[in-house]
């Protein structure tokens, strides 16, 4: 059986052919139908790198300072390539690039603990909302824009984080995580020669079709489906995207030596593989107490990183299809508290900063502003599901669309009440 | 067998009295009602809280056979052929994993398979139900129950909870005896395991989630915030119930404190804003769909709530842990989803349903008395292999046995039944470090990484790439060298073949797959290479990874 025919085909379709017995028949018209689709995805849709910050970055000391302010903090405004806009004196490299980017000040999202938080910010829905396991914004793009025909799965996460996965979706969807993107994908290499893992392989499907066929079920189906791809994935030329290691030295070391240059290197190659989704995490922004020695140094990596990634991805001609988001849980307490030695911010999701760059938007703009504490959002207030269907309208995903749950139960893909940043798209 | 049918009604009537009657009461009106109401009809669907009858309990054998004759008459109605009878070999396997949580050895499949006692299938039910192994594989499934997974909880000790459980499974204790102790459980968790539930669930919307979805087989999450839109579940309802948590005070781990966690009950009510949901009501602490609960506020409020739940007539109680049981072994509730169970949601077999839960209420909630019940009926005996008749007809008529996905703890256990030494691959996979806030043990990290999203079906196979490129290709899989410990090199071919058969699949190969893989071996270049590569590919099947 082809696999990558299987990949672009609905499980359920899928399950009919199987059951109809149409394993082995020609793949050559399903293969136009699929080349159809996707070139049509292609054209539509962008794919998107999100960078996510855990913990939840100060939004006073990074994108939206605020110098005269009670607790206006250590760090000074520097001004960017866009005039009127400034930012933090620690993304000097970013800067330059604030003419593709735009600074959404007016996030106001609700929940103020951090596995909510970011379950909310990465699904829409809060958790535990009407009994379901929702799907994150990776596994949406997965399914709405992924490219059917790709070996490799449409959703990567990397550097571990929680991305809380496909949800409902089912494991079509569901993320491959990289741990370590200097290592690549776990057990990738069979731990045999290729004939000796291709004689394995063969075995197993003789075994398999064997076995389907006097134990016909939804459950076998799907197990011999995700080997096959797991298979695919393993011989597939875009997997050798994993490996970071042929990169040229000069450009790693523009992305910074740490995790997460190395996950935003890894992130480009994914995405110029054709992967739709990769979220690079960034964790430690929880600077409850030495706020600004942390966030100085995150600072840093964020900026060599992600405006590498950004120069990188436009000299390659991706950036205008590739939205970029930088987000945390929240923001973080205007004032600074009183803890120890050396004092930090707390939780804050009432008014915070998030960040867009690329993927065709109008750049140049700061969308929304909070008060002169950096307290209270005063203009344009963007809660999470403003935010969620202006990141899928940007990725060209219709956000009111409904989904079945496996139930049969219909859910849409951004709750209604929606009121996307109009502005951004351009 | 004949006469069966013909009795089927009064053995119903034996495990349920006038039931009968009144469920024919109780399903006769409002058919209609059973649709999904849309908001603009306003019309919600009334869920009864019928109490269970007190009855004398009947003997195992006959409750089984209640169970096939509830199944049977639908099957009949349907007319559809029921799949025949399991093989031994089946059967065996599939006991195994349900009764135990593992595939049994290949020593284990031979007794089993040259016993020729007639009644070696009661015997396998009543030996695994007594093996310590049985309380292992419960615990297994009730802590993941109880202790959700979330990021909350990284810092919580599982094993005192695992291990008490273990410890009432096996001796049988009754599940109303382990409900109560895990809804009024106090004390540090190093002298009293039963607290982790708590402490896992430390918040007043939290604890009513889990005990309603857990004790009473119903979701009343919607009713926190609103009035459920389909059900008539109020939000009254729902903060009726949180008020019996509203004393409880949990010391979580982690903070500077390092004494043990800590679960108590105060006098004074826990009214602080921010260990409640903005939605928070406070009213009266009501029975959920039974009446206001009578409450000295002196008293713990625990207590009250627990004896209510755990009463042998209690609406709820039995039927939501009979139909979790029914989930376990059959992949599938009687009443799907399993904790969604109101009116508008019937169950596919409601007399059963009915018959089961009074039966269990009637022994004193005896989980293995339930159990054995369940594994020596014709229907749990099925072979899950379907024929012409009821390929295409819907799972849950049960006339072909479901096929089920491992659980991730199962998927382990028999792992290393056959990779032989658990201890071996154990100390192996346990030099990898564990990263931060990550499990200890082979066996903790395996199940974190396979772990299925909640909610996900038994009855569907959802492991992703990176499990699978784990199972195909990490170091544990090296089945070259693993060959060697499992086959002497001096076993002539045949026996190799079948002892790797025995192992992995628990039963003998058929004639067509002795020459084919006989035929493979000869191709290799050498046998043992050869043998290697049969047992990875035995090990990667849908045969040795789906309960069937």
């Amino acid at each position: 059986m082809n696999n990558e025919l299987i990949g672009g085909l609905h499980r359920r379709d899928f399950m009919k052919l199987g059951a109809m017995g149409v394993g082995g028949v020609s793949a050559s018209g399903w293969m136009n139908v699929l080349a159809g689709h996707a070139a049509e995805t292609q054209a539509k849709h962008k794919s998107c790198i999100l960078l996510y910050m855990s913990g939840g970055p100060s939004h006073k000391d990074t994108f939206d300072l605020k110098p005269d302010s009670d607790g206006a903090g250590e760090f000074k405004p520097i001004a960017t390539n866009v005039s009127g806009i400034q930012i933090s004196e620690h993304f000097p490299k970013f800067s330059k690039w604030m003419h593709k980017s735009a600074l959404l000040r007016g996030m106001s999202t609700g929940e103020g603990a951090h596995a909510r938080a970011s379950y909310f910010l990465h699904t829409g829905y809060k958790e535990g909302q009407g009994g379901l396991t929702y799907p994150s914004l990776g596994a949406i793009a997965s399914m709405e824009t992924g490219n059917p025909l790709l070996p490799i799965p449409n959703f990567v996460t990397i550097n571990g984080g929680r991305s809380y996965g496909s949800g409902y979706l089912g494991s079509k969807h569901q993320p491959l995580n990289i741990a370590d993107a200097s290592k690549g994908v776990a057990n990738l290499g069979a731990l045999v020669g290729d004939n000796q893992f291709n004689s394995r392989v063969s075995l197993l499907n003789e075994m398999e079709k064997a076995f389907l066929k006097d134990y016909s079920s939804e459950a076998g189906v799907a197990h011999q489906t995700t080997y096959q791809r797991a298979v695919t994935m393993m011989k597939s030329a875009q997997a050798k995207a994993f490996d970071i290691s042929g990169e040229p030295s000069n450009l790693r070391s523009e992305y910074g030596s740490g995790k997460f240059g190395e996950g935003c290197l890894l992130a480009r190659r994914l995405i110029e593989t054709g992967v739709r989704f990769v979220e690079v995490n960034l964790g430690g922004w929880d600077t409850h107490e030495n706020n600004f020695e942390r966030v100085k140094s995150l600072s840093a990596q964020v900026d060599a990183g992600m405006s590498t990634l950004i120069s990188d991805l436009n000299q390659r001609g991706l950036l205008d299809s590739t939205l970029i988001v930088w987000m945390g849980d929240f923001g973080r307490t205007p004032k600074i508290n009183q803890r120890g030695t050396k004092p930090g911010r707390d939780h804050y999701p009432k008014a915070w900063t998030s960040v867009m760059v690329g993927g065709g938007i109008k750049g140049g703009q700061v969308i929304g502003k909070t008060d002169k504490q950096g307290a209270t959002v005063e203009e344009r207030p963007i809660n999470t599901i403003d935010f969620m269907s202006t990141a899928c309208s940007v990725l060209g995903i219709d956000y009111t669309k409904q989904v079945q749950t496996p139930i049969g139960r219909p859910i849409r893909i951004v709750e209604k009440g929606a009121n996307p940043i109009k502005e951004l798209l351009a | 067998m004949l006469n069966r049918k013909s009795i089927a009604s009064k053995l119903l009537a034996l495990a349920l009295g006038f039931a009968i009657i009144e469920i024919a009461d109780a399903a006769t009106p409002e058919t209609k009602d059973t649709k999904p109401q849309t908001n603009q009809e306003k019309k919600l669907v009334k869920t009864s809280a019928k109490p269970i009858a007190l009855k004398p309990l009947i003997e195992s054998k006959v409750l089984s056979a209640i169970i096939d004759d509830e199944i049977s008459k639908k099957i009949k109605e349907e007319k559809v052929t029921p799949s025949a009878k399991s093989t031994d070999a089946e059967f065996q396997r599939r006991a195994y994993l349900d009764i135990i949580g593992r595939i049994p050895t290949s020593s284990e499949t031979t007794s089993f398979l040259e016993n020729t006692t007639p009644d070696k299938r009661v015997k396998l039910v009543d030996d695994l139900l007594a093996d310590d192994e049985f309380g292992k594989h419960m615990a297994d499934i009730w802590q993941s129950l109880l202790l959700p997974r979330i990021s909350d909880n990284r810092r919580v000790q599982t094993e005192p909870l695992t291990l008490w459980l273990e410890k009432h499974f096996n001796v049988n204790t009754g599940w109303d005896q382990i409900t109560k102790e895990l809804l009024t459980s106090t004390g540090p968790q190093d002298e009293n395991g039963s607290i982790t539930y708590f402490i896992s669930n430390a918040s007043v919307d939290k604890m009513t989630d889990s005990v309603s979805k857990l004790f009473l087989g119903v979701q009343l999450q919607c009713a926190q915030c609103h009035n459920h839109p389909f059900v008539d579940w109020k939000q009254n309802d729902y903060w009726g119930l949180a008020a019996f948590f509203m004393k409880v005070q949990a010391k979580p781990p982690g903070g500077k404190d390092t004494s043990s966690p800590t679960v108590t009950e105060g006098k004074g009510l826990n009214k602080n804003k921010k260990t409640l949901p903005e939605a928070a009501k406070f009213v009266p602490a009501t029975f959920l769909a039974s009446g206001e609960a009578t409450l000295n506020t002196a008293e713990p409020y625990r207590p009250v709530l627990a004896n209510w739940l755990t009463s042998k007539t209690n609406p709820f109680f039995s039927k939501a842990m009979v139909n979790r049981v029914w989930a376990q072994y059959f992949g599938k509730g009687l009443v799907d989803p399993i904790d969604d169970m109101h009116d508008g949601n019937p169950a596919t077999h409601p007399e059963l349903l009915e018959a089961l839960a009074t039966q269990f209420s009637a022994s004193n909630f005896d989980l293995k008395f339930l159990i054995r019940s369940i594994c020596n009926s014709e229907t749990y005996q099925r072979s899950s292999k379907p024929n012409a008749s009821n390929k295409e007809t819907d799972i849950a008529l049960l006339a072909r046995m479901p096929i089920k996905n491992m659980t991730p703890e199962q998927l382990f256990d028999s792992l290393t039944t056959v990779l032989g030494a658990a201890s071996n691959a154990d100390k192996k996979l346990g030099k990898v470090k564990a990263a931060k806030n990550q499990p200890k043990g082979a066996r903790a990290q395996f199940v974190t990484f396979f772990l299925p999203e909640e909610g996900t079906s038994a009855l569907s196979y959802e492991t992703g790439i990176p499990q699978i490129l784990r199972l195909m290709n990490s170091p544990q899989m090296n089945t070259t060298i693993i060959i060697q410990r499992l086959v002497d090199k001096n076993t002539d071919t045949k026996t190799a073949i079948e002892k790797v058969y025995l192992s992995v699949l628990n039963r003998m190969p058929t004639d067509e797959e002795s020459s084919r893989m006989t035929n493979f071996l000869s191709q290799a270049t050498d046998k043992n290479k050869g043998l290697g590569d049969m047992l990875w590919v035995l090990l990667n099947t849908s045969e040795f990874t789906l309960n069937h």
